[in-house]
C-alpha cells in the first residue's frame, strides 16, 4: 500500500516538474543503487550529528520531545530502507482504511473549520489606529495557503476521533490554529523586513508599503495578540508549548545569519536552522492541539513528530521551489536565497559535486556573478532531486507516524497532505 | 539571565540601539542597589541606570505588599527577603520587554535615508539587528511568561506588549517627518497615548506581580493604578526637564508632542500657536528652538504639566495607602516624590 502511495507521489511530482520525472524513474528502476548512493553520503554527515548529540550541544536537545531531525532509529531507517516499504505497511494499524484515502482531499476537508478563521482572527487584533490595524489584517486576506492552519485543525479533529471517536473539536483546538498561523503571519513581517523583501504572495510587503519601522511593530502587535490569544486558552503547559515556538523562531533566525566552514556541519545547521524557523511551529502547534483533545502521551508525540517531518520537508521543497519554480507561481521572486547569501538544501547537496561552491557558499554568493554561477550550478547537479528525496523521506516519515492513530476521514487526510507538500508548485 | 548575553554582545555591533541600557538585567542587582535605600534623585536620573526603574518598582511593590494572607505554605519556602522567585523574574521580564521596544524603536525607514545618513548597507545591517535583537528580546520575556504558570499574568503582560506598540505607534506618527510640525492632540489623548507608551507596562506588570502573590483583586488595582500614576508623573517630569533646569544656556531641541507644549497650545489656542511657531521659524522648517523654549516658557503650560505631574504623584502616593507601611513602601513613595520635586 505504502509504496503505492509512494510511487503515485513519484508520479505527480513528475508531471508538475519533468526535469525531475527522469531521475525519479531512474529511482523507480534502480532503487538498490539509488539508496545507497543516499546513504552513503547521508552517512557522511550523521555520525556528525551524533557527535554533536553527544557533547550536548544544545542543537539536539528540545525541550520535552525526542531529539531532532534524525530520530535514534534513523540510521537504522535508512540502512533498512530497501524494506522500508514492509516496515511502513507494517506500522499501518489499518491498511484497509486506506483504499479511501484517495478520496480525502486534505484542504477540501479542512475548509469547513477554516471557515470564518479570519475574521477570528481580525478579532483578535483589536486596534484603535486605523492604519496599525490596515497594516494587521494585511496578510490575514484568505488569499494564503492556509496551510498551518488547515494542518492543526485536521490533526486536532484525527486526535479527537483516535481518543473517544468525539466528532467535536474543542474552541481551544480553534484557537491554536488561529495562534499558529498569527506567530507564523508575524515572523513572515519581521523576516520581510529582514531581508528587505518587496513582495510576497504576489503583492507588496508592508514594509515596502509603510516603512520598516511600523512593520516591524505591526510584527510585535500580530505576536502580542496572539499571546494574549494563548493566555486566554487557560492552560500553562500549552502557553510553555507554544512560548518554545517564539524563542525557536529567533534562534532559527541568528542561525541562519552564520555559516559553517565544515561540511558535515553545514548540512546539520541547516537541518536545525529548518527545524527552528519552519517544523517547530507546526510540531508544537499539532502538539498542543493533541494535547487539549486526548490525554494519552503516545498521541502528543505521534502528533509532534508529524508536525516536525511534514514541517521540514515543507521547507526543503520550499527551498527547491526556489530553484525550479518562477517568479510568477510564488509570488516571490525566485533564486531569493541564493540573493541573500543562503546556501540551502539544492545548494547543499549540489556542492558534493561541485566542490567550487564552498568557497561561494562561505562567502555567501555575495561577489558579483556569484548568484547566477551557484544557480548554473544547481541546475546542473542534482541537487534538486536529492533535495526533493530527503523531502520524501520525511514525508515518510510523517505518515508512518500518523498512521499509529486510529483510522478517521481527518487522519487520512493527514496520510495526503504529504503528498501536497511534494507536489506543490508554490 | 544569562541568556541575554548575545544580545548584548549585538548591541556592540547595532548603531540604532538606545544608549543607556546597561545589559543584563539581574534582579540581585537591583535589590542590592534598593538596599542601600537611596532611591531619590540619584538613582532615578543616573543616565546609566535609570533604565531599569520599572523592574526595580515591581520589586519594591512585590515586597511591599508581602505574603498573600490566603497563602498556601507550598509557596512560602521560594520567598527571599520578601519576594516570590516568581515575581523576581516579572521584574526581568518586564525590564526585558521595555528594552526590546527600546531596541525597536530604533529601526529606520531606509528609502527615507539620505547619502548623508551613511553607507545603506551599514543602515540595513543595523536595522536587521535591532530587529533580531529585539525579538531575542520578546521571546525571552515569552519564555520567561510561560515559565510563570499563570496563564493570567500571561495575559496581562501580553497586553500590556500589545499596548505599548500602540503608544510607540502614536510616537512614530507623531514624528515630524510624518505630520506637519505640530499636531493638534488636547492633553487628553496626549494622556491616552503616553499611558500607551510608558504606563501600560509597568501599571499591567506591578498588577501581575500581586497576582503571583495571590493578593486580593483590590491589591491588584491599587497596584495598577500606583505603576499607572507614577510612570505618567515620570513621564511629566522628563518632558519638564527642558523647561524647568537652572542653567537654560544650553538648548536642546525639545518634542513638540510633550506635555507642556501640548499645555501650552491649549491655553494659547491652535491658531495663536500655529502663528508663535511660525516666528520662532528659520530657514526651511527649522526651529528656533531657544525662542520657542522662551515663549513657552511665558505661558501657562510650565505650570499646568507640573501640576499635572503633581495630581499624578498624589493619585499613586494614595494607591500606597492600602499596603501597610513598611520599607519597601517608603522607598516607592521616595520615588513618586524624586519624580514631582521641582525646583
Amino acid at each position: 500500500m505504502a509504496s503505492v502511495l509512494w510511487r503515485c507521489c513519484c508520479r505527480s511530482v513528475g508531471s508538475h516538474r519533468p526535469e525531475i520525472s527522469c531521475a525519479r524513474n531512474r529511482f523507480l528502476v534502480s532503487p538498490v543503487l539509488e539508496e545507497r548512493r543516499q546513504i552513503q553520503y547521508l552517512q557522511s554527515w550523521v555520525p556528525g550529528t551524533r557527535a554533536c548529540r553527544s557533547r550536548g550541544t544544545e542543537a539536539f536537545c528540545f525541550s520535552t520531545s525526542s531529539s531532532l531531525f534524525f530520530p535514534k532509529d534513523y540510521s537504522l531507517f535508512w540502512r533498512t530502507s530497501p524494506g522500508f516499504h514492509y516496515i511502513a505497511e507494517r506500522m499501518y494499524c489499518c491498511g484497509k482504511a486506506h483504499n479511501n484515502e484517495k478520496n480525502v482531499d486534505p484542504f477540501k476537508l479542512g475548509q469547513k473549520d477554516l471557515k470564518n478563521i479570519y475574521e477570528d482572527i481580525k478579532k483578535e487584533l483589536f486596534v484603535s489606529t486605523d492604519e496599525l490595524k490596515d497594516m494587521c489584517e494585511y496578510y490575514f486576506d484568505g488569499k494564503g495557503k492556509a496551510f498551518r492552519p488547515i494542518l492543526v485543525l485536521l490533526m486536532a479533529r484525527a486526535c479527537n476521533m483516535h481518543f473517544n471517536n468525539c466528532r467535536e473539536m474543542f474552541a481551544s483546538q480553534r484557537s491554536i490554529a488561529i495562534i499558529a498561523e498569527m506567530i507564523h503571519t508575524a515572523s513572515l513581517v519581521h523576516d520581510d523586513v529582514i531581508d528587505g523583501s518587496d513582495s510576497r504572495r504576489g503583492k507588496s510587503t508592508i514594509n515596502r508599503i509603510w516603512g520598516e519601522r511600523k512593520a516591524v511593530l505591526a510584527g510585535d502587535f500580530i505576536l502580542s495578540a496572539a499571546s494574549v490569544a494563548l493566555a486566554r486558552i487557560g492552560d500553562t503547559a500549552i502557553v510553555s508549548i507554544l512560548s518554545q515556538v517564539i524563542e525557536d523562531l529567533v534562534r532559527g533566525e541568528f542561525l541562519q545569519l552564520g555559516s559553517k566552514e565544515n561540511e558535515n556541519e553545514r548540512f546539520a545547521h541547516y537541518l536545525e536552522k529548518t527545524f527552528k524557523k519552519t517544523a517547530s511551529l507546526i510540531a508544537n502547534s499539532c502538539k498542543a492541539v493533541s494535547i487539549l483533545g486526548c490525554p494519552d502521551p503516545k498521541v502528543h508525540e505521534i502528533a509532534y513528530q508529524y508536525g516536525k517531518n511534514i514541517g521540514i520537508a515543507f521547507q526543503l521543497i520550499d527551498d527547491v521551489l526556489d530553484f525550479t519554480s518562477c517568479a510568477d507561481q510564488m509570488g516571490k521572486p525566485t533564486a531569493a536565497d541564493l540573493r541573500l547569501g543562503l546556501a540551502t538544501g539544492p545548494v547543499l547537496f549540489a556542492c558534493q559535486q561541485f566542490p567550487e561552491l564552498n568557497v561561494m557558499i562561505m562567502r555567501r554568493f555575495c561577489l558579483p556573478g556569484d548568484v547566477e554561477l551557484a544557480w548554473q550550478y544547481v541546475q546542473q547537479s542534482d541537487g534538486v532531486q536529492q533535495a526533493t528525496y530527503l523531502a520524501q523521506r520525511y514525508c515518510h516519515k510523517a505518515v508512518a507516524e500518523i498512521s499509529k492513530l486510529h483510522p478517521s476521514p481527518e487522519r487520512d487526510a493527514l496520510i495526503q497532505l504529504p503528498e501536497t507538500v511534494l507536489t506543490r508548485t508554490k | 539571565m544569562g541568556k541575554v548575553s548575545v544580545a548584548d554582545k549585538m548591541r556592540i555591533q547595532t548603531r540604532f540601539q538606545s544608549k543607556g541600557y546597561s545589559g543584563r538585567v539581574s534582579s540581585e542587582e537591583l535589590e542590592a542597589r534598593h538596599c542601600e535605600e537611596n532611591l531619590s534623585e540619584g538613582f532615578i536620573y543616573d543616565s546609566r541606570n535609570n533604565l531599569q526603574m520599572r523592574g526595580l518598582v515591581v520589586l519594591l511593590i512585590s515586597k511591599a505588599a508581602g505574603p498573600s494572607k490566603t497563602d498556601d505554605l507550598s509557596l512560602q519556602h521560594d520567598m527571599v527577603s520578601g519576594i516570590y522567585s516568581s515575581q523576581r523574574s516579572l521584574a526581568e521580564i518586564t525590564e526585558l520587554i521595555h528594552t526590546a521596544f527600546l531596541v525597536h524603536r530604533g529601526i529606520v525607514n531606509i528609502g527615507e535615508l539620505e547619502s548623508c545618513d551613511g553607507p545603506m548597507k551599514d543602515m540595513q545591517f543595523g536595522n536587521k539587528m535591532a530587529i533580531l535583537g529585539g525579538d531575542f528580546l520578546l521571546a525571552n520575556a515569552c519564555t520567561g511568561l510561560a515559565h510563570l504558570q499563570n496563564t493570567k499574568v500571561v495575559e496581562l503582560v501580553s497586553s500590556a506588549i500589545g499596548d505599548l506598540v500602540q503608544g510607540i505607534y502614536y510616537e512614530n506618527s507623531n514624528l515630524p517627518e510624518e505630520s506637519s510640525l505640530t499636531d493638534d492632540i488636547g492633553i487628553a489623548s496626549w494622556k491616552e497615548q503616553v499611558f500607551l507608551s510608558h504606563g501600560a507596562l509597568l501599571a499591567k506588570s506591578c498588577q501581575a506581580a500581586m497576582e503571583l502573590a495571590q493578593h486580593d483583586t483590590n491589591m491588584q488595582a491599587m497596584a495598577f493604578e500606583y505603576g499607572k500614576h507614577m510612570s505618567m508623573s515620570h513621564k511629566l517630569n522628563s518632558d519638564l526637564q527642558p523647561f524647568v533646569k537652572e542653567n537654560a544656556g544650553n538648548t536642546s531641541a525639545f518634542s513638540l508632542n510633550s506635555a507642556p507644549v501640548v499645555l501650552h497650545q491649549e491655553f494659547l489656542g491652535r491658531e495663536a500657536w500655529i502663528q508663535q511657531i511660525r516666528e520662532t521659524q528659520l530657514k526651511g522648517r527649522l526651529l528656533d528652538f531657544a525662542k520657542l523654549q522662551e515663549a513657552i516658557k511665558t505661558g501657562q503650560g510650565v505650570s499646568a504639566a507640573i501640576d499635572l505631574c503633581r495630581y499624578h504623584g498624589n493619585k499613586a502616593l494614595e494607591a500606597l495607602q492600602c499596603f501597610s507601611s513598611s520599607e519597601a513602601r517608603s522607598a516607592l513613595e521616595n520615588i513618586v516624590r524624586a519624580v514631582t520635586r521641582f525646583p
